[in-house]
């Protein structure tokens, strides 16, 4: 086997070419703007973006296995609704509580998702649009024409305010968000189920016969994707500080794009945390940067579109320059 | 006091029978191996031999009869239970996970772990332990999906080696490999077996079992024929028992006279493909084309017939060159292809066998551009029927038949488009039981009387020898001898398909 | 050349009307009548009529299920529709605006959307290594974005001479010009689909692509007219949507390609390809449409609606496989 250069490596690396690109991103911007890079910005970038970095790690999960989830954002919806309307009609107080029945609700209509999926045999797409209508139905519902504002939210909103969780170093929303990050990056490289899930997505009959419980697996992965979803529904009402039916409408492409740019294949089995991490680090710096250098907000979606297909065009570019090179390095 | 009953047996299977909705898969076979040999399975495509594999491994329960394993009795919910008896299986096409390394694969679901943690340092060590012992050319930190079949069907091998196996399984484990490879396995299997593991393997290939078994199993027709001595067999006694009738003249290869010159190929060239191939084929010519697998002969005729793009070369039909850029121009001028896999390439598995056969000439067939059902029909049935495809009806799904009558199907298919002058076939019998071969290599034979040029890539030296009137040989890329019937043997066949002969002949063309 | 054992196959297709009728076009067809009783029953003014007059609301979406449903059959798939829509819409809109005649701003609309189809088959054919599904959730964004730049700050654009537009809008009697064209529409694409080679190659590729490019089918060459057309349907699909709206924003036409999708395979047609019939897709979206028209009429909730349809769906997905899985233990039990 010939012995890869270091260069070879990196190129061939996906995480690495991502931070080579968020580096030149991050310092092009900083040489417009020199405020970019200060603790103060990152830390709001953060805290923005939590939501769509958090649940591309449950996004990330789906692809492994080969499936897709559009119903995320509605998911996030009906349980942030929910909580928003207990909190209104003082149902509950506690910041805690709240956290805990939209996380729960999460992963109840996650665990549906996947049983239909893994048991009733439906597509992920068909199974996971359905659901999108479902669950943003019963968000409307739950709100009955209405919707919960900052005053109506009380202490909750004051969640993402505070440092508490950290012991007062950063703010809530991001010690959550790595948290997550933690927890993910140790049960995907470090624990059986982890490796199930890529077994899965690599070749799920493969798994069958050795004796894995593919249903299984594909019920955790579309639950851990709801919880994750109803998690950020507690986490987006905070942050927005208002509960809304229709909250984060179309978003879920945002979470998949993140995804996509990270190196994660819809065609499962392959794909790290880091790599998601790093594609929403990547989309996150692009709009915050883009008003920076001089480019209308307005044209935000544009270019994030743009840069989505660039980065998939470019991927098959490359992969298809890498075998040109191979096959003219065979000897005839 | 119960009486223990140790078997002499280290495996026994007692009137076996599988039933799937429909058709009767096994029928009372029985089966018994030995500690410590090596026990061959042969028996026609759809004579149960993959079936039964799968009752042993777990895969399938039998609704009869019963399973001793080290005299004991066992019943199987799932394959977990058999792998974890002792029972390990390696399959024709590798199952494995291809973005995974291949430590990852020998340890998928018996990792290596402290507290719930997986221990990747000593998994990679331990692989890279078993695959030195195999004799392995890479690393267990490569990626699966980046290794050859050879290599991949290794490290099946090393993943049954690490679950501790007693029983070791391998379904056609020479059918991917090149001559080289497959000595290399039957070194891996000698090492086997003196590590008191037994095995039972199935082929299609007498070779590997003359070479390997001590004792084969014939099963035909879902039924239990018979277990020989190897060492007591001839090929004759073995396709017979295999086929129920004899096959005498194997190769029905009829004289005929060649014509005018059909296709000629010059200056061939594909960037990592193949080299400067040249070569041609005459009327009533059946010219083989061999060479281990690899050597870029599936490469040369998918060019020619417009699948993929030479970088140069010409191609001349009847003399005149032709510009094939696509399928449809290689149809056109009479250049038809039967395509190497026929189920992922040359069928649509869902559909029937009409709308199989008639997918190049449909618009043909049309009217206007509206499709005509009933033309279709009877023109699919008439060739089907010509090939002789053992189906009820032109609406039974391809996917239904077995691999030799999906093989007429293809064959059929090309026969319907009616303006053939050459036909090309990838592999014809690849997969295909002895009766069926047969079968084809009769039409071949027709096809060639009728006048058409014929080209037959082959792996398989006996069809290659016994129907080809000429032979090309090729390797790495480049078509290194060209023999006649008389002068070709099997010896010479090998020498020019590993080089040695090549290297000669440019030497020699050198001086 | 003769066959050796002279065994025969048959030829003779097996029509029946038992099977005609339990085949999911026919059972859609006898759901499509439950559901219009069911309508007649709980709303009193669910006449022939009143369908007809709310009918251009939803004619503008079952447009588009056809051509997708040719996507679908290929076993690609396209989620950039609504956001052509939009930006079809827009530029019909902003042309109008600016003075274009009308006979031009019906130009600019077909031809924004034609292309904006051509640069989703431009994409899917030259870079086949990526799923269609990535390529137009890439293209969704690009369109949707680019008609929000044109729309400026305001987001949105209303117009200011609407006389063309209310002539699109037109009826003959209660029908709409829009229901002609969609039964037009209707026809051709169905009777391509079942009649023409076109409509036989586009059930190959989906059944196996790559047997279908080895038998000679022009692959490359029908996606790409399929991604064309259905662009210039979402053109045209933007037009008549103005027609109605008499305006575009940033929201026009949000979700029209999961409606669609939905529509499909609730008709039968599977994503992965080579299954299903335009004839059920076409009872399906009139079945769903009739429903949404019925239970608007009682004033359900639009919600509420959205949760039916959603279920619906699901189970028109889940219920057969269900109904095969019991049928497959019975089998096995029964020869215990």
């Amino acid at each position: 086997m010939e012995k890869k250069s270091l260069l070879k490596k990196i190129t061939g690396s996906r995480e690495a070419s991502l931070v080579i690109v968020l580096i030149v991103l991050c310092i092009a911007v900083t040489i417009k703007s020199p405020n970019f890079m200060s603790a103060q910005n990152i830390l709001e970038i953060l805290k923005n973006n939590a939501v769509i970095m958090i649940m591309a790690l449950g996004m990330l999960c789906v692809l492994l296995i080969g499936g897709i989830d559009i119903s995320i954002t509605s998911t996030l919806a009906f349980a942030g609704m929910t909580i928003g309307m207990m909190y209104k009609y003082d149902m509950i107080e506690s910041t805690l509580l709240g956290f805990a029945i939209a996380t729960a609700m999460g992963a109840v209509c996650g665990l549906l998702i996947g049983v239909i999926i893994a048991y009733g045999k439906v597509m992920p797409i068909i199974a996971t649009m359905g659901f999108m209508y479902i669950y943003r139905g019963f968000a409307y519902l739950v709100a009955q024409d209405q919707w919960a504002g900052a005053d109506a939210l009380g202490s909750f909103k004051d969640f993402t305010l505070s440092n508490s969780l950290s012991f007062g170093l950063i703010n809530n929303t991001i010690t959550v968000a790595i948290v997550c990050y933690i927890v993910f990056f140790i049960v995907l490289k470090w624990t059986k189920f982890g490796r199930c899930i890529y077994a899965v997505g690599s070749n799920a009959e493969a798994a069958e016969i050795s004796g894995i419980n593919v249903a299984a697996i594909k019920t955790a992965v579309y639950t851990i994707m709801g919880t994750l979803a109803g998690l950020c529904g507690a986490l987006a009402t905070s942050v927005y500080a208002s509960a809304q039916p229709n909250m984060l409408t179309s978003k879920e492409m945002d979470v998949i794009a993140a995804c996509v740019i990270g190196g994660v294949s819809m065609n499962g089995g392959r794909g790290s945390v880091l790599g998601a991490l790093l594609g929403a680090l990547v989309l996150s710096v692009i709009s915050k940067a883009l008003p920076l250098v001089g480019i209308n907000a307005i044209a935000q979606n544009t270019i994030k579109g743009v840069i989505i297909v660039a980065v998939i065009v470019l991927n098959v570019l490359t992969q298809r320059m890498m075998d040109k090179a191979n096959l003219e390095s065979r000897e005839m | 006091m119960e009486e223990i009953k140790l078997s002499e047996y280290v495996l026994e299977l007692k009137g076996i029978t599988k039933i799937f909705p429909g058709v009767k898969a096994l029928n009372n076979v029985q089966f018994q191996l030995k500690p410590g040999e090596v026990h061959a399975l042969m028996g026609e495509n759809g004579a149960g031999k993959s079936t039964f594999i799968k009752v042993i491994t777990g895969v399938h329960k039998a609704e009869e009869g019963e399973m001793y394993l080290f005299g004991k009795k066992v019943d199987f919910k799932g394959p977990r239970d058999a792998q974890q008896a002792g029972i390990a299986a390696v399959y024709q096409h590798p199952t494995s996970y291809p973005d995974l390394t291949v430590t990852e694969n020998i340890f998928m679901n018996h990792e290596i772990k402290k507290r719930g943690i997986i221990q990747w340092k000593q998994m990679n060590e331990e692989a890279q332990g078993y695959l030195d012992e195999l004799d392995a050319d890479f690393k267990s930190t490569a990626e699966m999906g980046a290794l050859s079949v050879a290599q991949q069907q290794m490290v099946e091998i090393a993943k049954a080696v690490s679950t501790r196996a007693r029983i070791i399984i391998l379904d056609e484990p020479t059918a991917a490999l090149t001559a080289n490879e497959s000595q290399k396995l039957y070194k891996i299997v000698d090492k086997l077996k003196e590590s008191g593991v037994s095995i039972i393997f199935i082929s299609h290939r007498f070779e590997d079992m003359y070479r390997l078994a001590s004792r084969v199993t014939v099963f035909r027709d879902s039924q239990y024929i018979g277990t020989y001595d190897v060492n007591g067999i001839t090929n004759a006694d073995l396709i017979k028992a295999m086929v129920g009738r004899e096959i005498n003249d194997l190769f029905p290869k009829p004289e005929v006279k060649p014509g005018e010159e059909m296709l000629r190929v010059e200056n061939f060239s594909r960037v990592g493909y193949y080299k400067n191939v040249n070569f041609h084929v005459r009327a009533g010519e059946i010219v083989g084309l061999t060479g281990l697998v690899g050597a870029g002969r599936t490469e040369v005729v998918e060019s020619v017939c417009g699948i993929t793009r030479q970088s140069e070369g010409k191609v001349f039909l009847e003399g005149k060159e032709v510009a094939i850029k696509n399928p449809t121009d290689a149809m056109k001028n009479g250049i038809i292809l039967l395509p190497e896999d026929r189920q992922k390439t040359g069928l649509i598995l869902s559909w029937g066998l009409g709308r199989n056969v008639t997918l190049p000439i449909v618009k043909k067939l049309s009217n206007n551009g509206f499709t005509n059902d009933k033309k279709e029909r009877e023109l699919s049935r008439k060739f089907l029927e010509d090939v002789d495809t053992k189906a009820v009806t032109i609406f039974d799904p391809a996917s239904s038949l077995s691999g030799g009558n999906q093989q007429k199907v293809v064959v059929a298919k090309a026969l319907a488009q009616d303006n053939m002058k050459v036909i090309i076939m990838d592999e014809p019998t690849k997969g295909v039981d002895v009766g069926a071969k047969a079968e084809i290599y009769a039409i071949m034979g027709e096809l060639a009387q009728k006048g058409f040029a014929i080209i037959m890539i082959s792996s398989e030296m006996p069809e290659i020898l016994g129907m080809s009137d000429r032979i090309y040989v090729m390797c790495n890329g480049r078509v290194t001898g060209e023999l006649s019937r008389e002068e070709a043997t099997q010896e010479t066949i090998l020498e020019f398909a590993m080089e040695k002969g090549g290297k000669k002949k440019r030497e020699e063309a050198a001086k | 050349m003769a066959g050796k054992s002279g065994r025969t196959i048959s030829a003779t297709p097996d029509k029946s009307l038992k099977k005609a009728l339990l085949s999911w076009e026919g059972m859609l067809l006898l759901l499509f009548i439950a559901i219009n009783i069911l309508c007649k029953c709980i709303s009193p003014v669910y006449t022939l009529t009143n369908v007809l007059r709310e009918m251009p609301k939803y004619l503008t979406e079952i447009f588009l299920l056809f051509p997708m449903a040719y996507i679908l059959l290929m076993g690609e798939i396209d989620i950039s529709v609504g956001s052509t829509v939009c930006l079809a819409a827009t530029m019909a809109c902003l042309s109008s605006n600016a003075g274009v005649p009308f006979i031009g701003v019906l130009a600019v609309g077909l031809l924004t959307g034609t292309v904006c189809g051509m640069i989703n088959g431009f994409l899917a054919t030259r870079f086949r290594e990526l799923p269609t599904m990535i390529i137009t959730l890439g293209t969704q964004i690009v369109f949707r974005g680019i008609a929000e730049i044109a729309l400026g700050d305001g987001g949105s654009v209303s117009l200011t001479n609407a006389d063309g537009f209310r002539m699109i809008a037109g009826k003959v009697g209660p029908v709409p010009y829009m229901f002609f064209i969609v039964i037009l529409c209707a026809v051709l694409f169905t009777v391509i689909a079942e009649k023409r080679v076109f409509g036989r190659s586009l059930y190959a590729i989906g059944s196996n692509s790559r047997t279908a490019f080895y038998s000679g089918v022009k692959v490359n060459q029908m996606l790409f007219i399929s991604y064309t057309v259905l662009g210039l349907l979402a053109g045209v699909s933007a037009l008549f949507l103005t027609s109605a709206t008499y305006g575009a924003n940033t929201t026009t036409g949000k979700g029209f390609e999961m409606d669609a999708i939905a529509m499909a395979v609730f008709g039968g047609i599977s994503t992965a390809g080579g299954k299903g019939k335009l004839v059920g897709g076409i009872i399906s979206a009139f079945t769903i449409t009739c429903l949404r028209v019925g239970l608007g009429q009682i004033n359900m909730n639009p919600q509420v609606i959205l949760i039916i349809l959603g279920a619906l769906l699901i189970c028109a997905v889940l219920l057969p496989n269900i109904s095969q899985s019991i049928s497959d233990k019975k089998k096995k039990a029964s020869r215990a």
